[in-house]
């Protein structure tokens, strides 16, 4: 069942086409991720669900509202990728006034911010927003778009600019509010978050959703996963024959042919065909297309497999796996070591 | 969770079976039955609860530096206030010691002012042969002399004190023609237009009384003429009287010489009062005008705050947030403005009180207060920056302060100084009585714009042109075309800019109220013309520059004729004007057209409706040529409005030199 639907919904700024004909579904409790570049129109269509930006054209529907409704805004917490507090109030009294906005009685607002915060590990909420940390300021704004108990959360670049360990908290969050049944609506330069809380993602670029669904179903789509076969045989001629795979042959110093095919029967055929040679296989690798590798294939125009270091979207050129100040991530691909022959 | 009942949640609702949350449904239901009253109510209640934010949070970045210059502005209008109303703080009670017995005449002059404190002549103690002593002011029998170095000033004081205690002594004085013997006339005359004085109108008094009143060169033979209270603001002349009239002294329960009768602003009348000389004031109402001005200052100050909280949503893109909210945008304009308007009305209120103005002052600075707000609001949502805001917010100072202060300098002197409310307050502190149609006047053009003003700046009031960083110019287009739905928009926004036009009419007309005749009625022709023909197809422009409209000659007919026949329908509620006379004036029948004067110089019902109806077609033609210019763009747009405006001040010279 939807609780968000989208049909082809365009936005143009003066004569710019930001979003062109968007369309997706999001199911309750889903975690929706949307990635794509800079500039490819995912925070207008976050804005757009929002009800901060009128579409040209298209419909939006969220928990059965209308974008922009007074209704609709009871049901949905927004978290700008820029979220500004009041830097001269302090954390508490700066949720108590959104609280007061959204009709949160006072004893619940009470309540719900202090087990907010509590969840949220955020200290010093006495101290004026101005005197914060990022990731303190980033905490309480999470705090603020609960604080109306939504049901349908906009996280636009939540864990933007935070040290790894708020991040991880932040993405942590995030996945145990799915978990509380909440449908949140996930938006992150770094796809190695998508790919960790998102059910389901859509990757957008010039405006346009150029990819679609589950990571499983973005992945067969965009190559999958593939096996790698290492084997030791004179020449490799004729062992593509039969199926689909591509051969390299210079993997190695000791000569060893890779032979690269997309599932396990072409593995088998590989196999006996090395075997009949009298070669040996060696070694067999498994390679799953990070979201990472697909964006950039349907984004960027660049080839699943090839170079890893690339821009990380914000423009740092820094690869996803080099420790950020401490970020324990790992690159997000998988590299499966299935048969040590 | 607490058992208490949560409105905002959205747990626990029950789905429908279609799969689709019931809640819509039920909430349509709901929404439909609840009364307007409730909506309203709820509203209030939001808007009450961004006021209440907006205090704690302005209250919480008030800085020392801050707080130090507001208190010394409070104090500075304060001293000036009590200073003009009470003619002194009491910075001098008692600063001069005077030795005089209680027998001496001299006693009670000195105990009726405040400046000095009487000792006895016993305890008078002086040394140094008069070098020093503890008096400052001697008086022996009927021999006043001097002490100290404050002697002098002390001597000095003593005889303006008085002075006034014997000017006190007659005014009190039941017979004033033995108070006052001798009668003074003094008459002003206006200048023409060409430049010349006009020739003296005989004044009624001296036909009513016909007495042997004295010409003005009486007053050189050593009496002094009182100035009029001044309710005749066209009167030609205004006969002051010392005494009343020499060979019939009148009774002594009533006044010797009234006032005149009339108290309209453009009517005729003479006044003559009695007095002193020293009670000669200049012909306008220099301390009730001061006063007056003390009601502006504060609202200088307050818009550079508002302006400030409303650019700090936009720079920081704070007002996100509460764009997300169920707060909707007029709400939020309004709570975070109610703050301001209020701290200004409580601050008109304590002015009022402590200078002894009525409650019609407060009723006239009110609209003053509410269009400082509306300006600094719409140009706080049109500034890219802090700076560009410093040089809008200036702009608006300066234009509204001109705009209400300038005509209030001809109060009681022409009607045109009714086009600024602050002349109510100038009336008000006189003592005098204003009618429903100079009040009607002077605040209904500034209610209107200002709250078209706010219309306009709250439709940028939304997420794409909040934090969209446009020249100005481009942002009021697009605020207009927020408003601009269709067609039917075109004609209701034309209605709307009424008063914009109203208003800049009227500022042009107080500002060349001194300038040379052809130079005035040239400027205010065009002027006027250029103004209207704005209001009549901005919104044309806008609807054809968003693309709302198709730029066609044909939709370019249509619009123009909707806006044109609107805007002329609307212009006949700028008659108002004749409620207070405005139309007599040569420069408002230039500014408001030749219709302006249809009643007066049409000799038959056939002209008559000419003069009436001719506007009608004067407006779609020039509505329509602008039209047609803005669909092909900017430049074309401003061309043919250049054509629009030479035709329309064409069309309005020529009718005023046929029917003249």
């Amino acid at each position: 069942m939807a609780i968000l639907e989208v049909e082809g919904v365009r936005k143009e700024y003066d004569g710019f086409t930001a979003v062109e004909g968007s369309s997706f579904a999001i199911e309750r409790g889903e975690v929706f991720g949307v990635v794509g570049p800079n500039g490819a129109g995912k925070t207008t269509t976050l804005k757009m669900l929002a009800g901060l930006v009128e579409p040209t054209a298209g419909t939006a529907v969220v928990a059965g509202y209308t974008p922009g409704e007074r209704a609709m805004q009871r049901t949905l917490g927004f978290l700008p990728e820029e979220s500004p507090l009041y830097e001269e109030m302090t954390a508490v009294d700066y949720l108590e006034f959104f609280a007061d906005l959204y009709d949160v009685p006072d004893a619940v607002a009470a309540e719900r911010i202090e087990s907010s915060l509590d969840r949220l590990e955020l200290e010093h909420r006495e101290r004026r927003i101005g005197n914060m940390s990022k990731g303190m300021k980033r905490k309480v704004a999470i705090a603020r778009a609960l604080i109306n108990d939504p049901e349908v959360l906009i996280f636009d670049e939540p864990a933007s600019g935070l040290d790894p360990l708020t991040t991880n908290h932040v993405i942590e969050f995030t996945e145990e509010l799915s978990e509380e049944g909440k449908t949140v609506v996930f938006s992150a330069h770094n796809l190695f978050h998508v790919e960790s809380v998102c059910d389901r993602v859509v990757i957008m670029n010039d405006g346009r959703i150029v990819a679609r669904g589950s990571l499983d179903e973005i992945r067969d789509e965009h190559g999958g996963t593939e096996y790698h076969v290492y084997a030791t045989v004179d020449g490799s001629d004729g062992l593509e024959d039969g199926h689909d795979g591509r051969v390299e042959t210079d993997v190695d110093e000791t000569g060893s042919v890779r032979h690269v095919v997309a599932d396990m029967d072409a593995v088998d055929a590989i196999r006996e065909t090395v075997e009949a040679r009298d070669g040996r296989v060696t070694d067999i690798q498994t390679e799953t297309p990070s979201l990472e590798d697909i964006f950039l294939e349907v984004a960027g125009g660049t080839e699943p497999d090839a170079e890893r270091r690339r821009d990380d979207g914000d423009g740092t050129g820094r690869s996803e796996s080099e420790p950020d100040g401490g970020d324990d991530e790992t690159d997000s691909s998988e590299s499966e070591r299935v048969v040590d022959a | 969770m607490s058992g208490e009942p949560d409105p905002s949640s959205s747990h626990g609702e029950v789905d429908s079976s279609d799969g689709r949350p019931s809640r819509r449904a039920g909430d349509e239901t709901e929404s439909t039955q609840r009364s307007r009253a409730a909506e309203l109510r709820d509203s209030c209640s939001r808007i009450v609860r961004v006021a209440r934010w907006e205090i704690s949070r302005t209250t919480g970045t008030v800085d020392r530096k801050t707080v130090f210059v507001l208190l010394a502005v409070a104090i500075a209008v304060g001293i000036v206030g009590f200073a003009a109303a009470d003619d002194g703080i009491g910075l001098e009670d008692e600063i001069y010691v005077v030795g005089v017995d209680e027998e001496n005449p001299y006693h009670d002059v000195a105990t009726a002012s405040d400046q000095f404190r009487t000792v006895p002549l016993e305890a008078v103690r002086i040394d140094d042969g008069g070098a020093s002593g503890n008096v400052d002011v001697v008086i022996e029998d009927r021999r006043i002399g001097y002490v100290g170095e404050n002697g002098v000033a002390a001597y000095d004081a003593f005889r303006d004190a008085v002075e006034a205690y014997n000017e006190a002594l007659m005014a009190g004085e039941d017979d004033e023609t033995a108070a006052y013997p001798v009668l003074v006339e003094i008459e002003y005359q206006d200048r023409s237009f060409d430049g010349d004085l006009e020739p003296p109108v005989e004044s009624e008094a001296d036909e009513s009384d016909g007495s042997g009143v004295e010409d003005s060169e009486d007053s050189a033979e050593g009496e002094a003429p009182e100035e009029t209270d001044g309710e005749d603001s066209a009167s030609d002349e205004d006969t002051v009287d010392l005494e009343g009239d020499e060979d019939e002294p009148t009774d002594g329960d009533e006044p010797p010489l009234e006032s005149d009768e009339d108290t309209d602003a453009g009517g005729d009348a003479n006044v003559t009062v009695t007095g002193s000389p020293g009670d000669l004031e200049p012909p306008f109402p220099f301390q009730s005008l001061i006063l007056a001005f003390l009601f502006v200052v504060p609202m200088n100050f307050v818009i550079q705050a508002y302006g400030s909280t409303i650019m700090d949503e936009r720079i920081k893109r704070r007002g996100e947030l509460l764009l997300v909210s169920p707060a909707s945008s007029r709400e939020i304009v309004a709570g975070k403005t109610l703050p301001y308007l209020a701290g200004l009305v409580g601050i008109v209120v304590a002015i009022t009180l402590a200078i002894g103005g009525g409650f019609l002052s407060v009723a006239a600075t009110v609209p003053i207060a509410l269009l400082f707000l509306a300006a600094t609001f719409a140009g706080a949502m049109f500034a890219r920056s802090f700076k560009e805001l410093t040089f809008v917010t200036v702009t608006i100072s300066v234009v509204l302060t001109t705009y209400v202060f300038i005509p209030a300098i001809f109060t009681d002197v022409t009607p045109i100084a009714l086009i600024s409310p602050l002349t109510l307050v100038v009336m008000d502190l006189q003592g005098e009585s204003v009618t429903l149609g100079a009040y009607l006047v002077s605040t209904i053009p500034v209610y209107l714009t200002a709250a078209v003003v706010f219309l306009l700046g709250l439709g940028t009031y939304r997420e794409e042109d909040m934090f969209a960083q446009k020249p100005v110019p481009t942002k009021v287009i697009d605020a207009i075309a927020v408003r601009v739905h269709g067609k039917r928009s075109v004609p209701v926004l034309s209605i709307v800019f009424v008063p914009f036009v109203f208003v800049a009419q009227l500022l042009a007309i107080a500002l060349l109220f001194a300038a040379p005749p052809l130079l005035t009625f040239t400027i205010i022709f065009f002027f006027a013309a250029a103004v209207e023909e704005v209001a009549k197809s901005v919104h044309v422009y806008a609807g054809f520059s968003r693309a709302r409209f198709e730029p066609t000659l044909a939709a370019a007919i249509v619009l123009g004729t909707l806006s044109g026949a609107a805007f002329f329908l609307a212009e006949k509620g700028t008659q108002i004007v004749q409620l207070v006379g405005l139309h007599e004036f040569e420069s408002a029948i230039a500014a408001f057209g030749p219709e302006t004067m249809a009643g007066e110089v049409a000799d038959g019902p056939v002209v008559f409706a000419g003069l009436l109806l001719a506007p009608l077609i004067l407006h779609v033609v020039t509505a329509i040529i602008s039209a047609v210019g803005a669909t092909r763009g900017r430049t074309s747009y401003v061309v043919a409005l250049g054509l629009a405006t030479a035709v329309h001040a064409l069309y309005n010279i020529g009718v005023i030199l046929l029917v003249t």
